[in-house]
């Protein structure tokens, strides 16, 4: 499934309209605090910012994922409040992660994507989970990874198929208006 | 190495270490407020998140109804026997305060258990977004009269202390954060022991620092020492699940179920003043 040309060039990347991923951003994260406590399995929520970073990152690169996913995650710390930098950090690690997949596999499919989601996704939590033992809190592991890390990559990853296509589209159709 | 990439590693290492740096200084303090910027960012956003909770909380019931009227004659049913059986209960209970009134009388003792508070209803308006951390926003604030480490109750059980205050909303930290520490003890056995979080989207704690030469059952009822000063003494917390030894040796520690559905908080209490001779210590004898 190896593609030897990235689909998609580096030359549409700077056209994608930032505001426009920011305020998607900012929508994603009032939804996540609000209507997503509702659809939640086993007390997990899925992570909606982290599955926009981490399929952009993924069709647009390494430098963009990892700039996005360090804007989300400052964004998100600013509106949850104390430890600026956590999320900011791990969205960082995962949305550089998604882009050196993009970079090595075949972008137009879905089950890639899903896949790929499923790792950044299982490394950025991992990532915050160093950070949070860094700031002296004390998660047990079989709490961390058994409860919030896979579940959440799992969780997350389940969604991609619902918008992976609307991403695709969306970028593909600024390549076309260049 | 070109110099084009050792100008992008050291840019990244500048921006993690500031990352790092900015995060060791936002560690929020217990007795402190919350950063400025980020409760006025909180504040703009939670006329939109009230609106939202509230529509999702309808759409949940419309889509819960026949799923619930299906179950509801069995419930109620099963709820009619259960309260002929509370109310003989009841009156068994009543018995005991009498006695324990007249007992204490003789006594002299100063009531511990006579709490009144003033309590003071809030409705949750929204959550953390992920799922390590379990905090809830509140639509009371500082204008409602609500302060830093003032305790939070649902109907069920203890929820969990407010950290930070704006305004019109407050900010409660839950008992199954991992930030959190509740002074408790066993009820029947009388043990003492930290209840600590776990994890945001476990909706569990655990109780830690337990004497080893305790002996605990699952099942057992715990509830708030007083210890700490932030709690009023003997709300309930939660019930004993596995109790396990600490790695240490020196304790054992036991998970945690909490009485009150952490995950699915609509509405919860603030005890805004315990009155006096409530949850003081002891005298006389």
């Amino acid at each position: 499934m190896f593609f030897p040309e990235p689909v998609l060039h580096r030359k549409e990347v700077k056209d994608v309209p930032f505001l426009i991923l920011l305020l998607l951003l900012a929508g994603t994260l009032i939804l996540q605090t609000t209507v997503l406590d509702y659809v939640d399995v086993l007390g997990i929520k899925p992570d909606l910012i982290m599955l926009i970073v981490v399929l952009n990152g993924f069709l647009l690169g390494t430098r963009e994922g990892a700039f996005l996913g360090y804007t989300a995650g400052i964004l998100e710390d600013l509106f949850a409040g104390g430890y600026i930098g956590l999320n900011a950090l791990s969205k960082m690690a995962a949305g550089y992660l998604a882009g050196m997949a993009g970079l090595r596999l075949f972008r137009e499919n879905t089950l890639i994507a899903t896949g790929v989601v499923f790792i950044s996704s299982f490394a950025g939590n991992s990532v915050y989970y160093i950070l949070l033992s860094i700031v002296g809190i004390k998660v047990p592991y079989f709490y961390a990874f058994f409860r919030v890390i896979i579940p959440v990559a799992v969780y997350t990853s389940l969604l991609t198929p619902l918008i992976f296509r609307r991403i695709f589209r969306f970028v593909q159709l600024k390549d076309r208006d260049i | 190495m070109s110099w084009a990439t050792a100008k992008r590693l050291f840019c990244l290492f500048v921006l993690v270490a500031v990352t790092l740096w900015a995060m060791h200084i936002t560690v929020p303090d217990a007795a402190e407020q919350a950063p400025v910027e980020s409760s006025r960012l909180r504040d703009v956003l939670a006329p939109m998140q009230k609106g939202l909770t509230w529509l999702s909380r309808q759409a949940h019931f419309v889509v819960s109804l026949p799923v619930s009227m299906y179950r509801a004659a069995e419930r109620n049913q099963a709820l009619e026997q259960e309260v002929a059986s509370l109310k003989s209960q009841l009156v068994r209970q009543n018995e005991y305060i009498l006695e324990n009134q007249r007992l204490s009388a003789l006594l002299a003792y100063k009531q511990v258990m006579e709490q009144e508070y003033d309590l003071m209803a809030a409705s949750v308006i929204a959550r953390d977004p992920g799922n390590w951390f379990a905090t809830v926003k509140i639509n009371r604030g500082s204008r409602d009269g609500v302060q830093e480490n003032m305790a939070v109750l649902s109907p069920e059980g203890l929820v969990g202390r407010v950290v930070s205050v704006s305004p019109s909303y407050s900010e409660v930290l839950l008992i199954s954060d991992p930030r959190s520490g509740v002074g408790a003890l066993v009820q029947e056995t009388r043990t003492p022991g930290i209840v600590e979080g776990t994890l945001g989207g476990s909706g569990m704690a655990r109780m830690i620092h337990i004497p080893k030469n305790s002996v605990l059952e699952e099942g057992q009822t715990v509830v708030t020492s007083g210890l700490g000063s932030v709690f009023p003494k003997g709300i309930p917390v939660g019930t004993l699940g596995k109790v396990r030894d600490e790695p240490t040796g020196l304790f054992q520690s036991a998970e945690v179920k909490p009485f009150a559905n952490l995950e699915k908080l609509e509405e919860v209490f603030i005890i805004m003043n315990v009155l006096p001779g409530a949850g003081s210590s002891p005298e006389g004898g």
